[in-house]
């Protein structure tokens, strides 16, 4: 009892004495929020979006894209060569890039990379069907490598120029490469080093001193892990964090003080991304396209825009990223309009004929099941919505939500009805693997969309490389989707994003924000 | 007694290799696995289809592609050798990364345990003796008032309130240890501590004062109508002495035995109070581990709890034996 008096007066007194100290940090220190933890940052097993916007600054790629036009320009390669019958792609790399570690990156890097993505032993299957096309990749000389495809594709460049880079000499130590140590301490050849990562808590990188180009001027980046997103605001109106992605209702009551106005800057972009209601078209009530138009008809979706989303956001009627120059601007959403749903279900045949409020064809009647992942809040609301306004208009919709493995697992099996979702997308559309014919039975051609005309511009698309003809041919493509609408297309929502103006030369590029051009802006605060 | 415990302990064997084939059938049987779950983050798929020769091959990697006794019978040879696995999320193995959350959610329960236990009881025995009081109402209707409020909720309110500086800023928002407190001296550091586990603490207990009050005080009232008390009293002892000698310790003989079943408790991590207060304990890594079909990290979570529990309960059956003479653990099983 005697230790135990003093020392609790002690922790008490120390307890009375806590000032927090959190927000106090060097100013070119700058603190992240991330939602999830990683669970590794190796680029080619991880399928994660946070790993992935983490590596971004740890490593890099031959090729990568302009953050203002989106050209592809050289960034391990110097430059590169492609065969005129674009099949073979010579890659001439810098000389004298050293990783992290002082070792210097050559050829062969890039090739042991290639044999891990192909390697059965990896697990990188999401990765793995990017070069399936891709017979081989060998170096012609220390700095040279050439990678062959069997096929002529646009994207070709793109896709064996970025892919994911990963040092030999640190790997190739004979140990498992999917639990390789080091997959939680990388060493690149990017801006940044990997510094120290306190599980649960904060992944810490450094400026990378070793690094070719221009030092960033933030110094270190704490990317720090709070999975609860209104603490997480909580924090950064405290100063313990200096950039978040806040959700639309936050960006629109919460953070429009004039005190948080005057420390923080908002920031909204939109990137290659689209949310939609896919229709099962196996399924006797979606098979025909004018029931999915008269779906697309009854769906409010300014509306419900306005109420779920706040208004942040916009609808859109096809695939494309809207901004590209892919999105077809003519076409413009289907608009709301029930009595118009109404003609086009009795055209198909869809009326009310037993007078029980539901329509019916067949003796079939108009009543499916709307399948969700119950984590979404936003499903969640829509199908409530949903629900109320497809019964108006004599269609029944009972709601099954289910957990995301059971949900995935149903989407494989194309065991659904109707489902919503998202696609995020590259910044280069190629619509093979959504809409081909030949990924209705595996692929992620789920809900079943076939049309030939369609098949014909795909496979066009897939080995046209003058990209105005392209274009054209996406056009067309946008316009047989917008008349099938084997999806009611939804809204492209937009990245919401708060920076404390501790920062200055804080840029929104066409493909985002980069903190490594980021500057100080004088003393802490 | 001793043959008694030579049994009790080999009849563990068949229980708890029952208990942990069910949690691996139900994780095998159950739809979806690690593979397949990688082709999308919640809500959101990525474009490019993967081949089922591709996911075929993944799966193999994992021994996804053995038969379930087969996989069973590996993970229970390796499990007896204290080799938990390597888990799938991370490639660590998965003892590493129970040692890294155990920790925390231990000191954390430990502490609510001893809050809980602190304050219900003393407050359960009042209301027996006062029966029908004033106090006696009031309390167990706060009581009852405080276990209905959902818990995610209150733990929001006490940050917003105490610690996000719109309104007070008293305590920090979440964490276990300051970053900056990590150089002082040891006092320092366990202030430190106190100071971030005090709204957790408050989160994880409020809810349980009702529960175990409500227990102390229904034993308490079953021992203080029993004959010795009255005799007690009749033999002109006070009211103090009656209650706190005579009753007190005999009212205590359920609790000490719940005491022993709370053993697997103790590992086991709040969801809710984890998340709200970003603390990387046991609950988180259990659920995320769940939701991602992490095979070796769920089938170790469940084998250790089933192992405490089993054992608690061995423990309170010889304590009840120990407290309460009349029980005798000779008898046949």
């Amino acid at each position: 009892m005697r230790i135990v008096i003093p020392a609790i007066i002690l922790s008490l007194a120390a307890l009375a004495s806590c000032r927090d100290m959190s927000a106090v940090r060097p100013p070119d220190t700058l603190a992240i929020h991330m939602g999830a933890e990683p669970s590794h940052l190796n680029p080619i097993t991880s399928t994660e979006a946070v790993a992935s916007s983490i590596n971004n600054y740890i490593y890099e790629n031959l090729v990568d894209r302009d953050y203002d036009t989106l050209e592809i320009v050289p960034q391990l390669a110097e430059r590169w060569t492609i065969s005129p019958d674009r099949l073979r792609y010579v890659f001439h790399l810098k000389r004298g890039v050293v990783w992290s570690d002082g070792v210097e990156f050559t050829a062969d890097d890039v090739v042991y990379s290639y044999e891990r993505i192909k390697d059965p032993k990896v697990a990188c299957a999401p990765l793995k069907v990017y070069y399936i096309d891709v017979t081989s990749c060998r170096a012609l000389d220390r700095y040279t490598v050439e990678f062959v495809y069997s096929k002529r594709y646009f994207r070709a460049l793109e896709i064996c120029g970025g892919m994911p880079l990963v040092p030999k000499h640190v790997f190739n130590d004979g140990t498992d490469f999917n639990t390789h140590t080091k997959n939680r301490s990388p060493v690149g050849t990017g801006p940044y080093r990997f510094e120290r990562w306190d599980t649960g808590k904060r992944i810490v990188l450094i400026a990378n001193e070793r690094y070719r180009g221009k030092k960033p001027a933030v110094r270190r980046v704490v990317y720090t892990i709070v999975a609860e997103i209104n603490v997480a605001l909580q924090m950064l109106k405290k100063g313990e964090l200096d950039l978040m992605g806040v959700r639309p209702i936050q960006w629109v009551r919460q953070t429009n003080s004039e005190s948080f106005l005057s420390r923080y800057r908002k920031l909204k972009y939109f990137m290659p991304y689209f949310s939609y209601i896919g229709w099962n078209s196996r399924r006797a009530w979606f098979s025909d396209k004018r029931v999915r138009r008269a779906l697309t008809h009854l769906v409010n979706r300014e509306a419900i825009l306005e109420k779920l989303e706040f208004g942040q956001g916009m609808v859109v009627s096809g695939d494309s990223y809207v901004f590209s120059k892919n999105y077809n601007q003519n076409i413009k959403p289907w608009p709301y309009d029930p009595a118009a749903a109404r003609e086009l279900l009795r055209q198909a045949g869809w009326v009310d004929s037993d007078r029980d409020g539901i329509l019916d064809k067949d003796g079939k009647k108009f009543s499916f099941t709307f399948t969700m992942s119950s984590g979404s809040k936003f499903a969640e609301r829509l199908s409530t919505i949903l629900k109320e306004d497809f019964a108006k208009a004599g269609i029944q919709m009972s709601i099954n939500r289910y957990e995301w493995a059971v949900f995935v697992k149903k989407l494989h099996e194309r065991d659904f009805d109707a489902v919503t979702l998202a696609w995020s997308l590259d910044w280069e559309s190629d619509p093979y693997q959504l809409w081909h014919s030949s990924q209705v039975k595996d692929g992620s051609n789920y809900c079943g969309f076939v049309n030939r005309e369609a098949d014909g511009i795909i496979e066009r698309v897939r080995a046209e490389f003058d990209p105005v003809a392209r274009m054209r041919l996406l056009h067309r493509f946008h316009e047989i989707l917008h008349e099938e609408q084997p999806y009611t297309f939804l809204y492209c929502t937009p990245a919401l994003v708060v920076v404390s103006k501790r920062f200055n030369n804080v840029v929104v590029h066409t493909k985002g924000l980069r903190y490594d051009e980021w500057e100080p802006a004088g003393g802490a605060q | 007694m001793k043959k008694y415990l030579v049994k009790r302990l080999l009849l563990l064997i068949p229980t708890f290799i029952g208990i942990t084939l069910i949690t691996y059938l139900m994780v095998r049987l159950a739809p979806g696995d690690y593979t397949t779950l990688r082709a999308g983050v919640q809500g959101e798929l990525k474009q490019g289809a993967i081949g089922k020769e591709i996911i075929e091959q993944e799966k193999k990697l994992f021994g996804l592609d053995k038969p379930i006794p087969v996989g069973y019978a590996e993970w229970l040879w390796k499990f007896v050798r204290l080799d938990f696995g390597i888990s799938r999320k991370d490639g660590r193995p998965v003892s590493a990364r129970i040692a890294e959350a155990l920790p925390i959610t231990l000191r954390l329960n430990l502490i609510a345990m001893i809050v809980v236990y602190i304050i219900s009881i003393p407050m359960g025995i009042f209301s027996a003796v006062r029966k029908d009081s004033t106090y006696d109402r009031v309390s167990s209707l706060a009581l009852f008032v405080l276990y209905s409020l959902p818990s995610f909720w209150v733990g929001l309110l006490l940050l917003l309130v105490f610690s996000g500086g719109d309104y007070l800023n008293l305590f920090p928002l979440g964490g276990e240890i300051s970053d900056w407190a990590r150089d002082f001296g040891f006092f320092g550091r366990l202030g430190n501590r106190i100071w971030h586990l005090v709204l957790p603490v408050v989160t994880l207990t409020y809810g349980s004062f009702a529960f175990l009050s409500r227990y102390a005080r229904a034993n308490m009232l079953e021992v203080i109508n029993q004959q010795y008390i009255t005799t007690a009293r009749a033999k002109g002892l006070s009211d103090n002495s009656v209650v706190f000698v005579h009753a007190f310790r005999n009212s205590l003989v359920p609790l000490v035995t719940l005491m022993a079943t709370l053993l697997p408790g103790l590992l086991g991590g709040s969801v809710i109070v984890e998340q709200i207060f970003s603390i990387p304990g046991m609950g988180l890594l259990a659920f995320e581990a769940i939701l991602s079909r992490d095979i070796p990290v769920i089938m170790a979570i469940a084998a250790i709890s089933a192992l405490l529990t089993l054992l608690g309960i061995l423990l309170a059956d010889i304590m009840y034996g120990l407290v309460d003479p009349r029980i005798r653990l000779e008898a046949k099983l």
